[in-house]
């Protein structure tokens, strides 16, 4: 075990380590100088401006730079935003509320997710099961957005139950609209797996056994069917956290959410680097972290999976 | 060891008793009624077969036969102009010849929708075509002749995965739109296409990878090598095409997915520009319109039009999936 979590921790070293390179090449090619930029109207003398190159290595070939970047941010110096704020404090600021609206995303998705997913399963092809189904396509077919939009008229300025946007105070209360919506496509996804995993799960014979000596159909859809049903659902899950809390770009610039999605779309609007490689670092890192707990997940759930 | 008196058969060992029918009994001509005179169906025949009998693969085959004619001929459903804008008619309501009404620069939302069909569906098939082909060509080689090349492939495809296709599209259009701001129609439509495959290719990577791993050891492949194919042939003559299902099945879902992301991204102000007339965009235009609640026709109808599009694919590979996958012929 110990072995199968070291060998993937190197495996996902060059993967972060493409992802932030592949991230600061892009940033690189931007046009625009990043200089003229921080001092906006203010004309920039020469001495000014290579002194700044040389503090912000600049002047060094791409390269370097990059390594550069990976040793300062190894040590916690992620650069300055234009605005003269380092970058690791926006982080800072931004990651809890983007992971907290992701969370309540994750929760609400799962929680309604697995039980109509498990109903409609149980009831296969009847009217619960199809409308759900429906649903489960709309939800997939129709933009984020335009969901968004729609919650944010009906709850926010028609029925004044939410605030229209969440803005500075991101509480559990104001987030529950916003956390809602960003779930929504993901909860379409449970719908499914689940659906399908139980429809599955019915006619094993571990099912069938459970039938056979004398367990209620309750006990037996709760026990057996429903927990082996959850494994593949657990697992997807997991590698959502990351995918929710990227997503969360669009749900937060609806919603006026001050995290990390609007800090990244802020700074691609801007073509502030630090700023866009440090938070596509973060979301890397997530995705590796996450695709590793999965995988020592979907043993402990499942004891058939050996690691070598 | 005893010897057997020679009169008791040595099948009845006590314990080792072995129940074969009498050979007078067993119908050994039922094996050889076994009708080999035509060849077997092949597996898309089979799967044409199931699909056919799938109301939902109908559904989806209606909608997107509509879509298809919109795309083509959108003058055949409305003689206005959907770049001309009446100010003076601003947010009006339906009237007649306008049954949609018109949005807040004075276009008629109802012709917008119907030439918006374009760049919309464009960007999806475009997107399809472009992430699946090089994700099937890299995925087999790399499933198939694993090794160096294998941990070579699969490793830059793990780069471009983990970075959420969202915003490495983000990133890529905001380069391109700054080097190369004014590209007319097709260069818009085009950046907007590789943007989303750059990050979206690695996952037709992995399924058709798969795919060609389980395919690779099976016996017809070793059939096919023992009859003197070289190594690529049976590649690209064998395992590719059996092992195409899933990547199919992909394919057409997301191609309904990338209509969405397109919407994503124009709505973010990166995607197509404003010029092009477009589902996103004028989804987009119209979000104060509707959190004003002042009119909601002016989204409600790019908006319907999009999500019956890529409702239509995502059926469409809905029905596919379940007619290539022979499992779910014992579950229906």
């Amino acid at each position: 075990m110990a072995w199968y979590i070291g060998r993937r921790i190197l495996q996902a070293i060059p993967v972060l380590l493409g992802s932030t390179l592949l991230i600061y090449a892009m940033v690189f090619a931007m046009p625009g100088d990043p200089i003229v930029a921080l001092f906006g109207e203010k004309p920039v003398s020469e001495a000014v401006r290579s002194q700044i190159e040389q503090q912000y290595n600049l002047d060094k070939p791409f390269f370097v730079q990059w390594l550069l970047f990976l040793g300062n941010a190894a040590q916690g110096d992620l650069g300055m935003s234009f605005s003269g704020r380092p970058v690791s404090e926006l982080l800072a600021e931004t990651i809890p509320v983007t992971f907290k609206l992701a969370l309540m995303a994750l929760v609400i998705e799962a929680v309604l997710g697995i039980i109509a997913g498990f109903y409609a399963g149980l009831k296969r092809g009847g009217i619960f099961d199809s409308t759900m189904l429906v649903t489960s396509l709309l939800v997939i077919a129709v933009p984020i957005f335009v969901f968004g939009f729609v919650m944010q008229l009906t709850f926010g300025v028609k029925l004044g139950w939410a605030p229209v946007t969440v803005g500075g105070d991101a509480s559990w209360d104001r987030l529950i609209i916003p956390a809602f919506v960003l779930g929504l496509v993901s909860f379409a996804y449970v719908l499914r797996l689940t659906r399908t995993s139980v429809v599955e799960n019915l006619t094993a014979d571990h099912v069938r056994t459970a039938r056979a000596k004398g367990l209620t159909d309750g006990q037996v859809n709760r026990r057996h069917v429903l927990r082996n049903s959850l494994i593949p659902v657990v697992t997807y899950l997991g590698a959502d956290l990351g995918t929710l809390m990227a997503g969360a770009i669009v749900t937060e610039g609806i919603f006026n959410i001050p995290g990390l999605g609007n800090l990244a779309f802020r700074a691609i609007q801007q073509k502030e680097g630090p700023t866009i490689v440090s938070v596509v670092t973060v979301m890397v890192l997530i995705y590796v972290v996450m695709s590793l707990i999965v995988d020592l997940l979907y043993a402990w759930l499942d004891p058939r999976i050996r690691y070598a | 060891m005893p010897e057997f008196p020679a009169d008791v058969p040595r099948a009845a060992l006590p314990g080792q008793e072995r129940f074969v029918a009498p050979l007078d009994q067993t119908p050994l001509a039922e094996t050889g009624s076994f009708d080999d005179s035509r060849p077997p169906e092949n597996q898309w025949k089979e799967a044409w077969k199931r699909l056919r009998r799938n109301w939902i693969f109908w559904v989806s085959v209606a909608l997107l036969a509509v879509v298809a004619v919109v795309v083509l001929l959108p003058q055949w459903f409305t003689d206005l102009d959907p770049t001309y804008a009446q100010l003076s008619r601003s947010l009006e309501g339906p009237s007649e010849g306008h049954p949609a009404g018109f949005d807040r620069q004075g276009y008629d939302v109802f012709a917008r929708t119907i030439y918006g069909a374009r760049a919309s569906v464009l960007v999806g098939v475009l997107c399809t075509i472009v992430v699946t082909v090089p994700g099937v060509v890299l995925g087999a080689m790399a499933g198939f002749y694993g090794g160096w090349l294998d941990a070579v492939i699969s490793r830059v495809a793990d780069v471009f995965f983990a970075i959420p296709l969202l915003l490495g599209a983000l990133v890529g259009l905001a380069i391109i739109n700054n080097l190369w701001p004014d590209r007319g129609y097709w260069g818009s439509i085009l950046t907007v296409v590789f943007a989303l495959a750059a990050f979206g290719w690695p996952q037709v990577l992995r399924i058709a990878r798969g795919a060609v791993l389980e395919v690779k050891n099976l016996e017809f492949v070793d059939a096919a090598r023992a009859i003197g194919k070289t190594r690529r042939a049976n590649l690209w003559g064998h395992v590719v095409p059996n092992s195409l299902a899933p990547v199919i099945v992909l394919a057409t879902v997301s191609l309904g997915v990338y209509i969405v992301a397109e919407a994503t991204l124009s709505f973010l102000g990166l995607g197509l520009p404003p010029s092009i007339v477009s589902w996103g965009n004028d989804i987009s235009a119209a979000q104060n319109q509707v959190r004003s609640g002042q009119r909601l026709g002016v989204m409600f109808w790019p908006a319907s039009a999009l999500a019956l599009t890529s409702l239509g694919f995502i059926l469409l590979g809905d029905a596919v999936s379940d007619a290539l996958d022979p499992k779910s012929r014992n579950r229906e």
